[in-house]
């Protein structure tokens, strides 16, 4: 099977119920999608600030990106998923794999 | 900069995103109403009424040929987002989204019936048979339905202060719709079909809003309102149309003139600014809500007031003008809550 929406994926990945950093997601999915550059890093993060916003990832901590991991001078996040995006995410056929 | 502080600068700089966004949204939904009343005068839309008219009577001429409009603002809505989403590079999103027809798709087709057929062509009805200052501000209804439909379905809280926002919206309502029926039930000649455009554009869009957020919430807002105006495009020119052609109207000889270069060119123009104004709002949701999002994005109907003004010369009613200041105040009490509300904005 080919690759799913980007959203899918994301909370694919959040699946196995662990905490994840947001940089840790975001530099999977530019891997697997092949999508390089700044601009693609912040529109997938983007993505995640929705996803949270829809109340399926809960931000659980932050820290400041001291040395560029991701956006230097800016807040980490650490999100885990939601009873709610698990519920979205079983509507829409995603599984943990 | 420390965590605290630099979560606090993180959370303004969100929000005030959020608002500008929904702004940009306002100004752009405001102008869309230009080209939407100006386009009724244009060839071949103004002969195809006064022929339709001729054989089917003023009322129906004018819904067949607002459902023409409708056909061609979705189309070029549908070109300028393409064009959108190949600039961001997400056509691959879009391929990706459209085969995941069951969790994502059938949302947008859903959400573009409520939008398409029922609150654009409303929209145009409303432009139509009434003025385009009405149809603008009668459609700022359509927050109340978002927000009661958002509460019910997902979840998302109504604050004291939204309720009170929405109870100021309606007060506007009644004061747009009542004023103009009050005139014209003493003249004796009241157009019914128009003020159900306006119902019609307000029920249509605050349902959309809530439909669309189904399979927004999962997908790429930019390739889900394509997918959405792609429904739109097969609604028209795949059903609609062709039906209203086998029934007898000449749908297809006035829509191969409507590639005149002025119709075009204003038509071009609809569908930029109500392309644009819908990527606004949907990247004003996630990160001010649904509900602060579409109220900001009420602003469109001041706009649609100063615009059609300054263009046309058009004051309108007073009655128009209180309503719809109403509204605009109602969707500000809406709005100007604490911003610790703001961080926390579904119930979880």
């Amino acid at each position: 099977m080919g690759l799913r929406p980007i959203k899918f994926r994301i909370l694919e990945l959040f699946l196995d119920e662990k905490e994840h950093w947001n940089y840790e997601i975001v530099s999977k999915v530019q891997k697997e999608y092949d999508m390089q550059g700044n601009f693609q890093r912040d529109s997938i993060n983007f993505d995640i600030i929705e996803l949270a916003s829809g109340g399926m990832l809960k931000d659980v901590e932050q820290k400041v990106d001291e040395d560029g991991t991701h956006k230097k001078g800016f807040l980490l996040h650490k999100y885990v998923i939601t009873d709610f995006g698990k519920t979205r995410s079983s509507d829409a056929c995603i599984r943990y794999v | 900069m420390d965590l605290q502080s630099l979560k606090k600068q993180e959370s303004k700089r969100k929000i005030s995103k959020g608002y500008m966004w929904a702004f940009f949204c306002a100004i752009f939904w405001g102008i869309w109403y230009l080209p939407g009343t100006v386009v009724w005068v244009l060839n071949p839309f103004d002969e195809m009424q006064s022929a339709i008219a001729a054989t089917n009577g003023a009322e129906a001429s004018l819904i067949i040929t607002a459902v023409l409009i409708t056909a061609f603002n979705a189309l070029t809505v549908m070109l300028a987002l393409m064009l959108w989403n190949g600039v961001l590079g997400k056509f691959g999103e879009l391929k990706r989204t459209i085969k995941e027809f069951n969790p994502c798709s059938k949302w947008f087709f859903l959400a573009s019936i409520f939008g398409g057929p029922m609150a654009i062509l409303g929209s145009f009805i409303a432009m139509g048979f009434i003025g385009g200052a009405f149809a603008a501000v009668a459609a700022l209804l359509y927050p109340v339905i978002g927000s009661v439909l958002a509460y019910y379905w997902y979840g998302e809280k109504i604050s004291k202060r939204a309720a009170m926002g929405i109870g100021v919206i309606i007060l506007g309502g009644i004061t747009i719709f009542g004023g103009g029926l009050i005139n014209e039930l003493s003249s004796g000649n009241v157009q019914w079909i128009g003020y159900l455009g306006g119902l019609m554009a307000a029920a249509g869009w605050g349902i959309e809003g809530a439909v669309a957020g189904k399979g927004l919430d999962i997908s790429e807002p930019d390739v889900g309102l394509t997918l959405r105006f792609v429904g739109e495009n097969i609604i028209w020119w795949i059903i609609i149309v062709p039906v209203l052609a086998l029934i007898g109207y000449p749908m297809y000889s006035f829509a191969l003139q409507a590639f005149e270069p002025m119709t075009m060119l204003v038509l071009i123009f609809a569908g930029i600014t109500f392309g644009f104004c819908y990527v606004c709002w949907y990247k004003s949701f996630p990160l001010i809500g649904v509900g602060r999002g579409q109220g900001i994005g009420n602003l469109y109907g001041l706009f649609a007031i100063i615009f059609i003004f300054l263009f046309f010369g058009d004051a309108p009613e007073w009655t128009i003008l209180l309503g719809g200041a109403l509204c605009v105040a109602g969707s500000f009490v809406m709005i100007t809550e604490d911003s610790s509300e703001l961080e926390t904005l579904r119930g979880d």
